[in-house]
């Protein structure tokens, strides 16, 4: 016995041991999601500036947000996660102000993408990356004409649509067939939107956030609501795909990086800042991620056959774009509920 | 027991075939030049180029097998012994703590998760392979427990009385004769609670720390940006030196065993 | 064995050491932190406050939660039947081949589930979608004409779940076949019981408590399982595990997750009470 708790107990040392003693060299540890930057970009920052790069991932936004917390501000040097997420951030004070004389490129920001909700006045984030929700169907396969949502609910399309697991984009597209704002926080409109989609259910095939391009490619289903990034892949996989801006309006949503306040290196996340807001890093970092690019700078560099997708359409009415902003408690239960509703009847 | 019909082995052969199957298609697609992972877009290496450049991909790799083996080794240990423990001791408290310690595979992961998360925070433990190992031992322990205890079920008394009227202490008869007998019941629930182990990400992705990323951790994180095949392409590998591993072990073994086998054979 | 007493706890008390130590420390102490928690309230954005209250418990009497539950229960309990029966049917199979043969199955059973769950369930939907391998087969040899556009369907859901679940109780009425003593089924043979009723009386007692043993094991986590609902059912099936999943990620209702989870541990006990009670586990354990 006292064997095995021996083996036990340096076993555990082992592990410690090979959790804690690897560090030597200047280390930035980045947290955000698997897949945010080509490999390419990341070696070369190392290369430029001898800073090693480790990079920790989360799956979703809350997980980032718990272990910030549990962290206390400390531990990561540059998170990059959705707005929401980072309002919330920035009110339970885990984020430190961005010292701008450490990033000469700032002013390569497109300012459409600044001053938005969770960050009025640019003191703690940039932004990197943004997406809208648009509608995405095959042709091929629709019979009608799709301008806008409310074009979901005709009856040709019955068991054929995917549509993106997030509540309140889809709650809000009802929002948005029936006028409302994205952002309301009157019960009753919210119930009646709910009413709205219950009409939908038959229609939905699918439900979910990863990969939905994969099925409108592979035909499972003939018309999908999805995320920007998604909408590139499918995009580049079948250019016969259409991709509608819908009529009612957007929704959006920017990711922006920021640095914890108790960051054990913030000088190297200000470096890594600058250096992915340098147009030419930008410009593959976009092509590489999907998203809208939020550098002005790098514009003009991305290759052609990514150009439409990179940004909103030049003619779209930017009025009808809207942000969507954290709700108080009571109506994210309320959405929570309406959206169960609607998942179970469609069954 | 000589009344074979061939209908069990066509029986498990086909459910075997089944539980392939999906493998088999992984194995297939890893081979596809599409980024879509259901569309067949032509044959290519490219996932695998791709794979043998993300060198964090396999120290994800290394780090999921660590946390798996030294994990299903301690449940192994507290488990096994545990069982058999309670199966002789009267404490008035075991029928909580046997409860108590099945409670882990009742619990949903991202609730036991969320509650490992401030918990350890509490306890002011350093986030990182420490914490990992506790947590999947927490969850590992059930299957062992639960294996070793349903075989200890019904297993024949008079093999330890024998052993004891021969002169043998209770622990002398445990290791000697319990021990042996229970060996295959700790395998299949080692085997499970590796699967679990070598799986889980919801519960990881909240107790690990800076620095130590999981397998699944690096598969569900890129659901924001896309699942690629280059997962597709690593499993294959995965399972490639798994078979070969099997393969090589099995032919050492039948060496070894060729005479033992042909006395105990049915 | 029959003199059980404090005294005859011996050496075995150390054997329970490691077991009390690890539960007291790492299962229960966090436990009465989820069931602290579920009796608070929650902070308008993001943690929670030192308010006491019933109120989490009373929202679930909600009927939309309600249904949740109910429709968990219906999916675990379907799928722990079928997982029963193709399991057990494997299981004993298994145990009466030669053992090299047994240690191979062993093996080839585990393997498939030694590499990434999400990856495995991607092979499911190849196999499901439509003109995917299935509809291709049936197709060619003309049992079908159309696609039978399985994917994002409850069966396919089932499907997911028998094949995520069966190797816990293969493994379970394995490990219980095979220790059975063979000759009690000849013994009963020589008797003049016919193969069922020596199979019924005799092996199927024998290798109960692994039969028991497996259902617990496939029922519990298929409680909690709502991935392959998620993946294979199109997210439509709505499982209390994607309740709380959601209660917890998006509407940041930590307490209103830890009640959820406090009921469906709740029911879980109680159902595996009551089926121990029917199944009289306890006497056989009591043989020991």
């Amino acid at each position: 016995m006292k064997k095995f708790i021996a083996l036990m107990l340096a076993v555990l040392v082992l592990a410690g041991c090979m959790a804690g003693c690897a560090k030597k060299k200047e280390t930035l540890t980045i947290y955000t999601w698997e897949g945010m930057f080509p490999q390419e970009v990341l070696d070369a920052f190392t290369k430029e500036t001898g800073i090693e790069i480790n990079y920790a991932v989360f799956d979703t936004d809350e997980t980032m947000l718990a272990k910030l917390e549990a962290a206390k501000g400390g531990d990561y040097d540059l998170v990059i996660a959705d707005d929401y997420i980072i309002e919330m951030a920035i009110n339970e004070g885990l984020v430190q102000k961005l010292d701008k004389s450490k990033i000469k490129n700032i002013d390569s920001i497109n300012p459409v993408y600044q001053k938005q909700f969770y960050d009025p006045t640019d003191e703690y984030t940039v932004p990197y990356g943004a997406g809208v929700q648009t509608i995405v169907y095959d042709p091929s396969k629709v019979t009608v004409d799709i301008k806008g949502y409310a074009d979901l609910w005709d009856e040709s399309l019955k068991d054929s649509i995917g549509i993106i697991a997030n509540y309140r984009v889809i709650n809000g597209m009802a929002l948005k067939v029936l006028g409302k704002s994205y952002n309301t926080e009157n019960a009753e409109e919210i119930e009646a939107a709910g009413a709205k989609l219950n009409e939908l259910a038959p229609n939905i095939r699918l439900i979910k956030d990863d990969n939905l391009q994969d099925d409108l490619l592979s035909g499972e289903i003939s018309a999908a609501v999805m995320y920007t990034s998604q909408v590139t892949m499918a995009k580049l996989e079948n250019p016969d795909l259409k991709v509608v801006y819908p009529v009612e309006g957007i929704g959006f949503g920017i990711m922006g990086a920021f640095i914890p306040s108790k960051a054990p290196n913030a000088d190297a996340a200000h470096k890594f800042i600058d250096y992915i807001l340098d147009a030419k890093n930008s410009a593959a970092c976009f092509e590489y991620l999907g998203y809208y690019c939020t550098t002005k700078t790098a514009d003009e560099l991305i290759a052609d056959e990514y150009k439409d997708f990179l940004t909103l359409p030049a003619d779209f009415d930017a009025s009808k774009t809207e942000m969507i902003e954290n709700v108080s408690a009571e109506i994210s239960e309320l959405h929570d509920k309406v959206f169960t509703e609607f998942k179970s009847l469609c069954e | 027991m000589k009344n074979r019909t061939k209908w069990p082995s066509v029986y498990l052969a086909v459910l075997m075939a089944l539980m392939y199957l999906p493998i088999l298609l992984v194995i297939i697609y890893s081979f596809n030049e599409s980024k879509i992972t259901s569309v067949w877009g032509g044959f290519s290496l490219r996932w695998y180029t791709e794979l043998f450049r993300d060198r964090t991909m396999f120290e994800a790799l290394l780090n999921s097998l660590f946390v798996g083996v030294v994990s299903c080794f301690l449940a192994a240990l507290i488990g096994t012994f545990g069982a058999v423990g309670m199966s002789k001791v009267s404490f008035r408290s075991k029928g909580v703590i046997e409860y108590a310690s099945q409670l882990p595979m009742m619990i949903p992961e991202i609730v036991l998760g969320m509650v490992f998360l401030t918990y350890f925070s509490l306890l002011r433990l350093p986030f990182g392979m420490i914490t990992l190992i506790i947590a999947h031992t927490a969850f590992c322990i059930p299957y062992v427990y639960m294996e070793v205890k349903a075989r200890l079920v019904g297993l024949d008394p008079s093999y330890v009385e024998a052993a004891k009227d021969l002169g043998a202490s209770e622990i002398r008869a445990f290791f000697d004769i319990i021990f042996p007998l229970m060996l295959p019941a700790v395998a299949s629930g080692v085997l499970l609670a590796f699967a679990m182990s070598f799986d889980d990400v919801i519960i990881s992705v909240f107790v690990t720390g800076v620095d130590v990323n999981t397998l699944p951790i690096k598969v569900y994180s890129q659901v924001k940006t896309g699942v690629t095949p280059k997962i597709n392409a690593l499993c294959t590998l995965m399972f490639a030196i798994t078979v070969i591993v099997i393969v090589i072990f099995n032919i050492i073994r039948r060496k070894n065993d060729v005479k033992t086998l042909e006395n105990k054979d049915l | 064995m029959k003199k059980k007493k404090a005294a005859g706890n011996g050496a075995f008390k150390w054997f329970v050491m490691p077991i009390y130590l690890f539960t007291l420390f790492f299962v229960i102490g966090p436990l009465i932190y989820m069931v602290i928690l579920s009796f608070l309230e929650r902070e308008e954005t993001w943690g929670v406050t030192n308010t006491f209250t019933f109120g989490n418990y009373l929202s679930i009497f909600d009927p939309i939660y309600l249904k949740t539950f109910a429709e968990s229960l219906r999916l675990a309990l379907i799928s722990t039947v079928l997982v029963a029966f193709f399991g057990y049917v494997f299981g004993y199979f298994m145990a009466k081949l030669k053992p090299r043969m047994r240690k191979m199955m062993m093996m080839l059973l585990m393997i498939p589930f030694w590499t990434n769950s999400l990856i495995r369930l991607y092979g499911w939907i190849i196999i499901f979608r439509a003109n995917g391998t299935l509809d291709s087969v049936l197709m060619a040899i003309g049992l079908i004409k159309e696609p039978l556009k399985l994917l994002y369907t409850y069966p396919a859901v089932v499907v997911g779940m028998i094949y995520a679940l069966i190797p816990f109780m293969i493994l379970s009425v394995y490990s219980s076949v095979e220790k059975m003593d063979w000759h009690l089924v000849e013994a009963a043979r020589d008797l003049g019981a016919t193969p069922a009723k020596a199979f019924w009386t005799v092996t199927f007692r024998l290798t109960l408590p692994g039969l028991l043993t497996g259902i617990i094991l496939t029922f519990v986590p298929s409680m909690g399982l709502f991935f392959i609902a998620d993946i294979l059912g199109g997210n439509k099936v709505v499982l209390v595990g994607n309740l709380i999943q959601e209660q917890l990620m998006k509407v940041h209702n930590w307490p209103f997750a830890a009640a959820l989870s406090v009921v469906l541990m709740l029911i879980m006990t109680v159902m595996i009470w009551a089926y121990r009670k029917i199944a009289k586990a306890d006497e056989l354990e009591a043989r020991l």
